[in-house]
């Protein structure tokens, strides 16, 4: 039981780190319709710049700052958001396909910077013995475990409380116009330009966040962590759990990264011996399966998008809402 | 939906349920198990070798199983895929280590997958691991600096006992001093530190470290910078075609003929492009095949079983990986994590009743054990020797150049020599 209790432990931390960059993407393309396929690269950059700052010194790096773990994760983040802040100068104004392609290969470029600067991200060898927070304080593994879990928890809820009052403001509102129609947006006087960068940079500084506390939590960082394939699984639970919905977004994790670890549980144990070593393309499929029957029988996600969003509404033109979204749907 | 969700959990619980069954009836022949942890690219990018890596472990556990099993119960080899991805691999050893008591994990096979693994699973757990694959020098740094408490081994030579070779060769050679110039890479960084740790110990001295980068027309300024420090001796880490760039630039600005060679150099291309009347003060080194009797047992077995030969990398490594981890089990007398690490060194180094592979070899060792006597496993990459941190060395051969260009053999060192050299230093 205390080992089940362990994997558990153990496994929400994993659900929400993920769960913070899901919220951040889902600021993105949930609500402002900016399709960023270069997750993984914002996620890298939070994570490299917490390591680079706070990991140890090391003569032949140039990072290894010995900076405190909050105040790397701090620079990771406004980091992560700079880099946001270029991309999305460069980037914004193409269309939905073409910001994807972009933003596609910008995360694939950051990836392939970690692995070839060396002397800055210690290159295919990553950076090891990075500092995990007050794990000093801790004579028991077990006991640190759940205590970062506490702590990426508060994170998380942070960031969701946070962001459910920005989307649920005024600000909120105008992302959904603009993701919408960007003209009937700009007629009133908004500036969608401006609004979708914000959109952008702030998402990227969440993602950036999610990647200083993967740092803390595995104390070792290489290019490897940082392959494309995250990119798919975050969008993966954010369709899965609804985009555009903050609620949708945590949740879609905890179903997709479920599924994606208890497939390997569940064929390493039907399989018989002898066949283990081929079982690995029976996990893949079984959870191509599940994703694509979701996406069949329930398109707009575990929990779709709330028809009104805004706290200000009355309770009065919920119904009439309600009933005209029953028939989109 | 909520119709969907409900039938998704049916068909796991189903799933895992049925699994349990599996898992009793594979076990009837005695009735207690442990399971035996790995954590393999079965999928992704190095798919194409991970699936016969699994098969060498699984190999080594159906003999040990034939052997009588391990503490007197069944072994059950647990493998899963890490996918070619670190946040998947850490889960799949959690969930082995948590969920199933795995006590050793196996694995993996690249090193910045094995790396988060080593530390966000198996020290904190307590988990002894051993990898058949990941060489990256900064495993050896992390166990120097004591992060691993111990728990990591790979059974995978890395560069670290050449450079001391290489160094032990100055030394007897009567080098002082000695400019190095490497290719600017992992191997080329572990080779160079390697050399500058054993030879600065030694009492000479490393009068430069000259990186370069790899296919550049000319090396002029690397190679005036080291010759400025009017060295003994060169020790040139590079591969072929750099490496003759260079030192044909050396020689033509009149640098020593004493020169030291790596194991990427002795190719005849190399010699033909730098010219042999240069090299004949050269000597180089490189890794040798262990043949004998542990090495013809396992390939005989593999061929039996799967009917090929077993060629690809990392199947002979993968087996000592599995074996040494049931052996270790064996000699502690429990399956737990810290008394497993402490027995790995018993079960392997010379001292001991030398134990082949193979469920004969195996039997033999549970017997010897038994009795009170010690062991020494002689595996499929033949003798091993685990030093401070886990690694293992090699047997390497001494190259130099015949007036004709021709390769030659000067000197061999076999695996005790080389340990021997390494803990002198």
């Amino acid at each position: 039981m205390v080992g089940i209790a362990l994997y558990i432990v153990f496994f929400l931390t994993v659900v929400s780190i993920y769960a913070i960059i899901v919220m951040g993407l889902n600021l993105q393309w949930g609500y402002t319709g900016l399709f960023n396929a270069g997750v993984v690269g914002f996620f890298a950059i939070g994570a490299y710049g917490t390591a680079i700052l706070s990991g140890p010194d090391n003569v032949r790096l140039i990072g290894g700052f010995e900076l405190p773990y909050f105040i790397g994760v701090i620079g990771g983040i406004l980091i992560a958001a700079a880099a946001g802040l270029i991309v999305a100068l460069a980037t914004l104004k193409l269309r939905e396909e073409y910001l994807a392609i972009a933003t596609f290969g910008i995360s694939i470029s950051i990836q392939l910077v970690a692995l070839n600067f060396a002397s800055l991200t210690g290159g295919a060898n990553g950076l090891v013995g990075l500092p995990r927070p007050f794990y000093q304080f801790f004579t028991e593994p077990s006991v640190y475990s759940v205590f970062f879990l506490c702590l990426v928890l508060v994170f998380a809820a942070v960031v969701y409380v946070a962001l459910e009052r920005a989307v649920r403001s005024p600000w909120g509102r105008v992302l959904r116009a603009i993701r919408e129609d960007v003209t009937a947006a700009r007629s009133l006087g908004k500036n969608p330009t401006m609004i979708r960068l914000q959109s952008f940079v702030l998402g990227s500084a969440i993602m950036g966040l999610a990647g200083g506390l993967y740092v803390g939590f595995i104390g070792f960082v290489s290019p490897i962590d940082f392959l494309p394939i995250l990119t798919f699984q975050i969008w993966a639970m954010l369709i899965v759990g609804g985009s555009g919905n903050n609620r949708g977004a945590v949740l879609g994790c905890l179903i997709v990264w479920g599924l994606w670890t208890a497939s390997g549980y569940v064929i390493s144990n039907l399989v018989p011996p002898g066949f283990q070593s081929r079982a690995g393309a029976l996990q893949a499929m079984l959870i191509g399966s599940v994703i694509v029957l979701t996406l069949l029988f329930r398109p707009r996600g575990l929990i779709g998008e709330e028809d009104v969003i805004s706290t200000h509404a009355g309770a009065s033109a919920t119904p009439a809402l309600q009933a005209d979204a029953a028939e989109k749907g | 939906m909520q119709k969907n969700i409900y039938s998704a959990l049916a068909a796991v619980t189903l799933a895992v349920t049925g699994g349990s069954f599996a898992g009793t009836a594979s076990a009837q022949s005695s009735d207690c198990t442990y399971p035996l942890g790995a954590v393999l690219s079965l999928s992704g990018s190095m798919a194409a070798i991970g699936g016969a890596i699994g098969d060498a472990g699984q190999l080594a556990v159906d003999q040990m199983n034939e052997a009588g099993g391990m503490l007197g119960c069944e072994v059950e080899y647990r493998l899963r895929d890490d996918q070619g991805q670190p946040n998947v691999g850490i889960d799949a050893a959690m969930s082995l280590v948590s969920i199933e008591g795995v006590e050793v994990l196996l694995g993996a096979i690249q090193s910045g997958i094995t790396m988060p693994v080593l530390t966000s699973v198996a020290v904190p757990e307590g988990v002894t691991q051993i990898s058949c694959c990941s060489t990256a020098p900064n495993f050896t740094e992390l166990a120097a600096s004591g992060d691993t408490q111990g728990y990591w081994f790979r059974t995978l030579p890395t560069v670290r006992p050449q450079g001391f070779v290489m160094a032990d060769i100055a030394r007897e050679r009567g080098y002082e001093s000695v400019a190095v110039i490497y290719v600017n890479s992992d191997y080329g960084v572990a080779m160079t530190e390697a050399f500058n740790d054993a030879f600065t110990a030694a009492g000479g001295t490393v009068t430069e470290m000259v990186p370069y980068n790899q296919e550049q027309a000319s090396y002029r300024a690397e190679v005036s910078t080291a010759l400025a420090t009017e060295p003994d001796a060169l020790f040139l880490v590079a591969f072929p075609a750099d490496g003759a760039t260079a030192l044909r630039e050396w020689l033509s600005f009149g640098g020593t003929q004493n020169i030291l060679l790596s194991n990427a150099l002795r190719a005849t291309e190399f010699i033909d492009a730098v010219g042999a009347e240069y090299l004949q003060n050269a000597a180089g080194i490189d890794n040798a095949q262990f043949d004998g009797p542990s090495v013809d047992a396992f390939n005989a077995a593999w061929e039996e079983r799967f009917g090929s030969a077993p060629e690809g990398p990392g199947l002979h490594t993968m087996y000592d990986a599995a074996a040494i981890a049931m052996l270790a089990a064996q000699k502690a007398g429990v399956y737990e994590g810290a008394a497993i690490r402490d027995a790995v060194r018993e079960v392997t180094g010379p001292g001991g009743e030398v134990i082949n592979p193979g469920p004969e070899g195996f039997a033999r060792a549970i017997e010897v054990l038994a009795e009170g006597g010690d062991i020494s496993y002689v595996g499929a990459t033949g003798p091993i020797e685990f030093d401070d941190y886990g690694d293992v060395s090699g047997p390497y051969l001494i190259w130099g150049v015949s007036e004709d260009g021709e390769l030659t053999q000067v000197d061999t060192w076999d695996v005790e020599r080389v340990n021997e050299l390494m803990q002198g230093q």
